[in-house]
């Protein structure tokens, strides 16, 4: 065997050794599929790789992942959302800062105009809290005042990593089913699906791990005291 | 260039993320919702706990929401997307790397496995995974867990082809050295590795 001959060969075996892992997931197109099967016949270094990677693409691939709820991290991405768009409104659009005329002028009434509208939203931000503290207790709860949906029975919180399978499992073996939610503090409002009592479906609930909080909304004795 | 067929996913995410770009809120919602599962899955290969990936995730949406008007079709929306929560995912990565202690990808949870008292090939895998450069292992999960090809991921990780192929082969090597048993060979410890 020549010089060249290796060479060409070496070359060869490095570029189709380089293109197996994408033979592996299968991406690579059809002349360079045919490629790597030639190759891999004659090679027995690329085939013996050749098998490696495909254990490990196939252990990758066939390892347990977990299905989280996308819901309640939606919900924390809108509040930053929320927070980002109510932000940059006291700051000038950005031709107001290129105006080559008289710019201090510019300026001063940006200024001027962004302490007036500051001063006004401070003004109405502190009459609003004022009248909060007035019409508010000092506490939160995880409940609102908002309408409750109809059917509402139970008021539940999940733990965040539950996945989808395990959610449903839960409410199926409660008898229960989603009619809202969660909120922004992860709570969902349940309702029966059958004519179970409140009270054994709140008992199941509470037999999880995964449930972190369940409480019935309903006055009957039997909805807050499951015993 | 082939057209993608109506209403393909490639086209709902393009209409979508021009909905997004004039400002859409519900667009975003829906994209977010159909890659969650996508990246959630992608990402908790790396960390265990989903607070980190839920801060990847929703970092990565704050950049889709404010940089929609940027994306000028050069690659497929999915990629894009990919893209920005790699290098969001790079960066928390590396912050963790930082703040551990040792200041070593050892202390990821994931390889807290031991491999003395159980040398099936999945924890060996595990545990070799976790050894690797974070580049190199990002580069071999996005090929074999995403099912990424070669370009894409260049494209992902913005880097050349050939340092695709450069780090997907470092990968390789190490993993080969350090997971006997998948080429065959007796089970050895990873400590005589060294």
């Amino acid at each position: 065997m020549t010089h060249h001959h290796r060479t060409e060969k070496s070359a060869e075996h490095q570029e189709v050794s380089a293109l197996i892992p994408w033979y592996v997931n299968e991406t690579i197109d059809e002349a360079e599929r045919q490629r790597v099967e030639n190759h891999v016949a004659v090679c027995a270094e690329c085939r013996a790789d050749l098998s490696v990677q495909q254990r490990i693409f196939e252990g990758i691939d066939a390892e347990p992942a977990l299905d989280y709820m996308p819901v309640a991290s939606l919900k924390r991405l809108q509040t930053r959302l929320d927070a980002l768009q109510s932000a940059p409104a006291l700051a000038p659009p950005p031709e107001q800062q290129s105006d080559g005329r008289m710019p201090w002028r510019g300026w001063m009434a940006a200024s001027i105009a962004a302490m007036a509208v500051a001063v006004a939203l401070l003004a109405v931000d502190g009459w609003v809290r004022f009248e909060a503290r007035l019409t508010q207790p000092n506490y939160r709860t995880v409940t609102n005042s908002s309408p409750r949906p109809q059917g509402e029975v139970i008021r539940a919180v999940f733990s965040p990593t539950i996945t989808l399978v395990e959610l449903q499992s839960i409410l199926d073996e409660a008898q229960l089913k989603i009619v809202s939610g969660p909120t922004e503090a992860g709570v969902y409002s349940l309702a029966s699906k059958s004519t179970l009592p409140v009270r054994s479906s709140l008992a199941l609930l509470r037999r999880h791990p995964a449930v972190r909080f369940a409480e019935g909304t309903l006055p009957e004795p039997e909805a807050v005291n499951p015993q | 260039m082939t057209l993608p067929a109506k209403n393909s996913p490639k086209e709902r995410d393009i209409a979508l993320l021009a909905a997004i770009a004039a400002g859409d809120r519900h667009a975003l919602e829906e994209l977010y919702l159909s890659y969650h599962r996508r990246l959630a899955r992608f990402l908790s290969r790396f960390t265990p706990r989903y607070e980190n990936v839920e801060e990847i995730i929703n970092d990565t949406f704050m950049v889709v929401w404010q940089n929609a008007k940027e994306f000028r079709n050069a690659s497929q929306v999915s990629t894009w997307i990919i893209g920005i929560a790699y290098r969001t995912a790079l960066k928390s990565f590396r912050r963790q790397k930082n703040h551990a202690a040792t200041g070593s990808l050892e202390d990821y949870p994931e390889q807290t496995v031991d491999p003395t008292f159980d040398a099936e090939v999945h924890d060996w895998l595990k545990h070799g995974l976790s050894r690797l450069p974070i580049e190199q292992r990002l580069t071999l999960e996005l090929a074999y867990h995403m099912g990424h090809s070669l370009e894409e991921i260049a494209i992902i990780t913005e880097c050349p082809v050939g340092t695709v192929k450069a780090r997907m082969f470092h990968a390789r090597e190490k993993l080969r050295q350090y997971l006997p048993t998948l080429s065959g060979g007796p089970p050895e410890m990873p400590a005589r590795l060294g």
